[in-house]
C-alpha cells in the first residue's frame, strides 16, 4: 500500500537533484526563526511563520494581497513547484504548505524528513541568501474547505463527526493549560473538545529520521481510533501548527477527502465562553 | 536591587536596535554560546532542566572564587533562538551574586522589545530559562 497522493512528498535525494531547477522553489519554514540564518539548503528561501505568515493585527493569516506579495518576492510563480522543509519533523513546513494551499497554490510538496534527515545524511547547509527576480503572482480566494472556524467545530459536534486532538497527552487531559509564568499565553480552561480523540501528531512520524510513517502504519493509527476516510475530520492542537502535520497526513498520505485544520485550536476553544469541554 | 550591570548593558544595547539587528545579535549570541565543559558532561542528568522550552535546555551553576555564580548551559545547535536568548542571560548573569540573580524580575526582557523579532512562546522559554537559572544558582549559593 502506498500513500494516496505520493506527489505531495519528495525525498532529500530529489531535493538535492533539483537545487538548480528554475521550476522548483525550496522553502524553509521552521519553528526556530534563526535556523535558516545559521544554515539552509542551497538556493532555499525562508518563510517565518510568526513574522511573515500572520496578519500583523488580527488573529488571522496574512491577506491574499500580502500572500501574493510574499510569493512574488520569493520568486514563486503560479506554476512553480514549491517544496517545504523545516525543523521539528516539518511542523511549520506543513503549516506553510497548508497556508499555500489555502491561497490556492498547486504543486506543493514536503521534503520527507525535513532538516533532520538532510543533516543526518550530512548534506550541506549554506549561509548565502539567494535573490530571485520578482514574479507576478495571483492567488485564489481563500479555500475555506481546509480551514475550520469555531462555528464549524460546533457544527461538527452537533453532527457527531470526528475531531482529532493532536496535542500531547497532558494537554489533552487538561493537566497543562499553559506554560509556566505565562497564563495569558495559554487558555483559561484545560481539557479537550468533547468527543475529540487523542492522536498526538508525533505518532505519524518516525522518531529516528523525522520521516512519515508508512501508509499501513498511518492507516492503522487513525482507523484504530475510528478516524475513517468516509467522513469529515477536523484536527486541532494549540495554535494550529502541529495539527497541520496531521491534516497533511490525513489528506495527502491517506487521501481522506474532507479534512480541515482548526487553527483557532485550544487557544481559542479553551478561552471561548460557553464552549463545551471534556476532561 | 538594580539588575546585574552586564545584563543591564545588554538590555540597553538590544533595546536600541532595529528588528533586523536584534535577529543578527541573537545569532551572534547563539553562535558564541560555549559548549558545556567536559567536566560537567557526566552530571548532565543532575542538571536543571527547562520544561518551558520545547528544546532540551540544561543548566548548571557553580560558585567562583569571588563568590559570584557562573552558569554553564547545554542547548542543542538545532535551536539557535533558544541558544541566543539563553546566551544573553549567561552573559548578563555570570559573575553576579545569588542575591542579584534572584532579584531579576520576570519582566526584565520587556525593554528589549524582542516580541517584534520572536514569538511569545520564545519569550516564555526565555523567562523559563531565567527561573531555572535562579533555581540552579540556589543549589550552590
Amino acid at each position: 500500500m502506498s500513500y494516496a497522493h505520493p506527489e505531495y512528498l519528495v525525498d532529500t535525494e530529489w531535493v538535492a537533484a533539483h537545487l538548480k531547477d528554475a521550476n522548483v522553489r525550496i522553502v524553509e519554514s521552521d519553528e526556530d526563526p534563526l535556523l535558516y540564518a545559521i544554515g539552509h539548503i542551497e538556493g532555499a528561501v525562508h518563510v517565518d511563520w510568526f513574522s511573515v505568515l500572520q496578519h500583523p493585527l488580527r488573529r488571522d493569516f496574512l491577506t491574499k494581497e500580502k500572500f501574493e506579495e510574499l510569493a512574488s518576492a520569493l520568486g514563486i510563480t503560479n506554476e512553480t513547484t514549491v517544496v517545504f522543509y523545516g525543523d521539528k519533523s516539518n511542523w511549520f513546513a506543513a503549516y506553510a504548505l497548508w497556508l499555500f494551499q489555502y491561497y490556492g497554490h498547486q504543486n506543493l510538496k514536503i521534503m520527507n524528513g525535513g532538516r533532520t534527515k538532510w543533516e543526518q545524511e550530512k548534506r550541506p547547509f549554506v549561509k548565502e541568501v539567494p535573490a530571485y527576480a520578482k514574479t507576478s503572482y495571483s492567488a485564489k480566494e481563500a479555500n475555506k474547505s481546509i480551514r475550520a472556524f469555531r462555528d464549524d467545530v460546533f457544527k461538527q459536534l452537533d453532527q457527531k463527526k470526528p475531531l482529532v486532538d493532536v496535542r500531547s497527552p497532558k494537554e489533552y487531559s487538561g493537566e497543562l493549560t499553559h506554560m509556566a509564568n505565562y497564563p495569558q499565553e495559554g487558555s483559561t480552561r484545560g481539557g479537550h473538545i468533547p468527543t475529540a480523540v487523542s492522536i498526538p501528531w508525533s505518532q505519524a512520524v518516525n522518531e529516528a529520521d523525522s520521516t512519515f510513517k508508512s501508509a499501513e502504519e498511518l492507516r492503522a493509527l487513525y482507523e484504530g481510533k475510528n478516524i475513517k476516510s468516509d467522513g469529515e475530520v477536523i484536527a486541532y492542537c494549540r495554535i494550529g501548527e502541529r495539527s497541520s502535520v496531521t491534516w497533511f497526513v490525513l489528506k495527502y498520505l491517506l487521501g481522506y477527502p474532507n479534512v480541515k485544520n482548526y487553527d483557532g485550536s485550544w487557544t481559542e476553544w479553551g478561552n471561548l465562553v460557553d464552549a463545551p469541554i471534556e476532561k | 536591587m538594580p539588575l546585574p550591570q552586564n545584563l543591564q548593558e545588554i538590555i540597553e544595547m538590544i533595546a536600541s536596535m532595529s528588528r533586523a539587528e536584534k535577529l543578527e545579535t541573537l545569532i551572534g549570541y547563539a553562535e558564541s554560546l560555549p559548549d558545556l565543559p567536559e567536566r560537567f558532561k557526566a552530571q548532565r542528568d543532575q542538571m536543571e532542566a527547562v520544561p518551558e522550552c520545547m528544546t532540551p535546555v540544561f543548566i548548571i551553576a557553580e560558585k567562583d572564587e569571588t563568590g559570584g555564580i557562573q552558569f554553564h548551559l547545554d542547548i542543542p545547535p538545532q535551536s539557535p533562538t533558544v541558544r541566543g536568548l539563553a546566551s544573553i542571560l549567561l552573559n548578563g548573569l555570570n559573575g553576579a551574586t545569588f542575591e542579584e540573580i534572584v532579584a531579576v524580575p520576570i519582566d526584565f526582557y520587556q525593554p528589549m522589545n524582542l516580541q517584534e523579532a520572536v514569538s511569545q512562546q520564545r519569550i516564555t522559554g526565555f523567562v523559563g530559562v531565567l527561573s531555572h537559572m535562579k533555581q540552579a544558582a540556589a543549589k550552590v549559593k
